[in-house]
């Protein structure tokens, strides 16, 4: 295998690669890069078993061959040529080596025949999406998805694809993002997946910004995205996502409307004082229109603050952990922020007033 | 207190006094003994011993299996007269506890006269008989109370304690097990003089950490304090099997038994864990653990199943036989504090 490249043409494609590759590894072949050389094309792939890109680079040289060298090491290496210097790679045996103006580096490298490529499967479904519908879609909801909960199924995205709309859903059982866009041509009949979580905050670095649409392929097992120069692979979690359409609250008796910034900064200021740990606050609105947000931590020191607010209902007193208000309102794009709740007050809706794309819930805390 | 389990037995049931009593698994199983009376430490039965073994050494013994109700019924009593004594009581199992009585005003301060005196009041409550060790650390004490059993009392003044450890063979030393004799004795430390004799720094870099621990004891120093109710920092079980496994999903399912009666105890006591681990033990008396710890806890059993399988899956358990499983829950939180609803939960 040999070719020439200039290192601006080989270091975004490998950047993008090491993105999925974990630092610390169970399999040494995991920390490499696999490279497959065919006219004039390279092609640069990183996978953690669990998500997988392929990236493409143009290169002089009709050779063609494949192996795998260590990922990092070669992106520290290009990462520290000089700009614009053109780079020279011949691969021999087992010794790849990268030679450039008076540098020469000699990496290991592990057979391409081991290295555990994922299996394509038959896409079912094949859609198309505007690359800003889907970049928005996980942005607005990959804040809600669980780490690393029991439920694992929630450790993750949903993609519900159905009726001509695209919506996603993510919950960790205590607070949940939804968003909804209707698209122009969808599968006919509906199919839900869950995206792993590393998956989807990788999927959502490597979207970026423009309308073009990306393509989007579902097969039993796994996903796959054409980004264009880019192709990104995840195996889906098996299970089913709870049903969110149950939980979302109906018969909403009270609705509040904040001031965004008012609302945020006084919330931010209040849990200071709040436990730690469980960073809860209490929240009271009179009917009079009077928001009360109050905050003890173990030690018993207290924090409180009084601002008004439009209320249409009766009076509300409930307990939150701030953290997780303030994970929704930071997604709320109005001015205004409204805050709906049932008869029970045993959830909370919260929504963007001139967007209504999206949406949140929030479980409230017994302090 | 003496032969705890094969006294209360005893107690209980007259027709066994007298009698070599093992208190544990049936001797056709492959059970351990817990406890055996003192007419069966004759016949070499010792605890932890395999039954099977303890039958062949002495086939007329009485095998009984254990009531720990009823132990633990004894136990809290004689919780209740140390209590009397002094606040600083550190159970360190049924029948076993620390007291620190350095600053206790009863029987003008005297530690002897303390145990004596507790002695007196375990035989008035329980008709049972208990061995006490009077000395200035915990170590010594500990010493003490194993020489002049049953119904001893033995003290071991500050003077005295250095020349004690000195005398003491290594397998003796409460802290050093099987295997650690087994590397003292090859390096010829034989008895509490020998350890004295070695440098710190030989010692830590033999046995780590717990080399400095070696060098302090064999010069009679042990600061270790009396931690009155030390809170437990995991709950767990395990069983010994009839006959070896080979079969995962048979394994998982006995893990998931056990974990079911843990988690039913942690309960019981207001907790709830964020931690697992999973041992096993092979059919060739090798023991491994695996654990895991979680960001939330677990809250019922089928929480912990996948995990459980997960985490046996990352043993060689299958490839080789099993012969013991166990599990235990770590990490542990207080059940009340403030929750968030679960949006997901069922009406």
């Amino acid at each position: 295998m040999k070719f020439t490249i200039s290192r601006e043409n080989l270091l975004t494609p490998l950047q993008q690669v090491v993105g999925v590759i974990e630092r610390r590894q169970t399999l040494p072949i995991l920390s490499n890069v696999l490279l497959k050389l065919s006219d004039e094309a390279l092609e640069l792939t990183g996978t953690d078993l669990e998500v997988q890109l392929v990236t493409k680079a143009v290169v002089e040289g009709s050779d063609s061959g494949s192996v795998t060298v260590p990922a990092r090491k070669f992106l520290d290496i290009c990462r520290l040529l000089p700009e614009k210097s053109v780079v020279n790679i011949d691969c021999r045996q087992e010794k790849f080596v990268i030679q450039c103006g008076s540098s020469r580096f000699n990496l290991s490298t592990l057979p391409a025949e081991n290295y555990p490529e994922f299996d394509a499967g038959t896409p079912e479904i094949e859609v198309s999406i505007p690359r800003n519908c889907l970049r928005r879609a996980l942005e607005k909801t990959l804040f809600a998805m669980a780490q690393q909960d029991v439920r694992y199924y929630l450790n993750g995205l949903l993609l519900d694809l159905g009726g001509q709309v695209l919506r996603a859903v993510s919950s960790d059982g205590h607070r949940l993002a939804f968003f909804e866009q209707s698209l122009e041509s969808g599968p006919e009949e509906g199919r839900q997946i869950i995206v792993p979580r590393k998956g989807v905050l990788e999927l959502n670095r490597l979207l970026g910004e423009g309308e073009e649409p990306v393509t989007v392929q579902i097969a039993p097992n796994n996903l796959r995205v054409d980004l264009g120069t880019v192709s990104f692979a995840a195996k889906l979690i098996e299970g089913r996502f709870p049903d969110y359409q149950r939980v979302m609250p109906r018969e909403l008796t009270r609705v509040i409307l904040v001031d965004k910034a008012a609302f945020k900064g006084a919330l931010t200021r209040v849990s200071v004082l709040s436990n730690e740990k469980y960073r809860g606050v209490s929240m009271e609105v009179s009917e009079d229109g009077n928001m009360c947000l109050k905050a003890q931590n173990p030690e018993h020191e207290e924090a409180e603050e009084r601002f008004a607010v439009e209320l249409e209902g009766k009076d509300i007193s409930v307990g939150f952990n701030a953290s997780y208000l303030l994970d929704a309102i930071n997604n709320v794009d109005s001015d205004n922020v409204k805050l709906s709740f049932t008869e029970s007050a045993n959830s909370c809706l919260i929504e963007d007033c001139e967007d209504t794309q999206f949406k949140f819930i929030v479980m409230p805390m017994r302090l | 207190m003496d032969a705890f389990y094969a006294a209360v037995e005893q107690r209980d049931f007259p027709e066994l006094r007298g009698k070599p009593v093992v208190v544990g698994g049936a001797p056709n199983s492959r059970g351990v003994v817990a406890t055996c009376s003192y007419e069966a430490r004759v016949f070499g039965i010792r605890s932890a011993m395999p039954a099977a073994k303890a039958y062949r050494l002495c086939p007329e013994a009485v095998f009984i299996r254990p009531r720990f109700d009823v132990y633990r019924a004894v136990s809290a009593e004689i919780r209740a007269i140390f209590l009397d004594f002094t606040d600083l009581v550190e159970a360190v199992s049924l029948d076993e506890a620390y007291l620190d009585v350095t600053a206790s005003p009863i029987l003008q301060g005297s530690a002897t006269r303390i145990a004596e005196e507790i002695k007196r009041r375990i035989r008035e409550a329980t008709q049972l008989t208990a061995s006490a060790g009077v000395s200035y650390n915990k170590f010594l004490a500990k010493i003490a109370s194993d020489r002049h059993k049953p119904d001893g009392l033995c003290l071991i003044p500050p003077e005295q304690g250095r020349a004690v450890i000195a005398e003491l063979p290594i397998g003796a030393f409460h802290g050093i097990g099987k295997a650690t004799e087994a590397k003292m004795l090859a390096l010829g430390i034989r008895c509490g003089r020998d350890l004295e004799r070695l440098a710190l720094a030989t010692l830590t870099r033999q046995f780590g950490k717990a080399g400095e621990h070696y060098y302090r004891i064999a010069r009679g120093i042990d600061e270790r304090p009396v931690v009155p109710n030390r809170p437990r920092k995991s709950w767990g079980a395990e069983t010994t099997f009839p006959a070896d496994l080979s079969d995962r999903a048979e394994m998982c399912q006995h893990l998931a038994k056990l974990a079911e009666g843990v988690l039913k105890k942690l309960a019981r006591h207001g907790l709830q864990a964020r931690g697992l681990t999973v041992k096993v033990k092979y059919d060739d008396f090798e023991l491994v653990t695996r654990a895991r710890t979680l960001d939330r806890p677990f809250r019922d059993i089928r929480d912990v199943r996948p995990h459980l399988a997960e985490l046996l899956n990352r043993t060689e358990a299958g490839r080789r036989k099993v012969r013991l499983l166990g599990v235990s829950f770590s990490v542990l939180e207080n059940a009340q504090r403030p929750v968030t609803l679960d949006l997901f939960a069922p009406d």
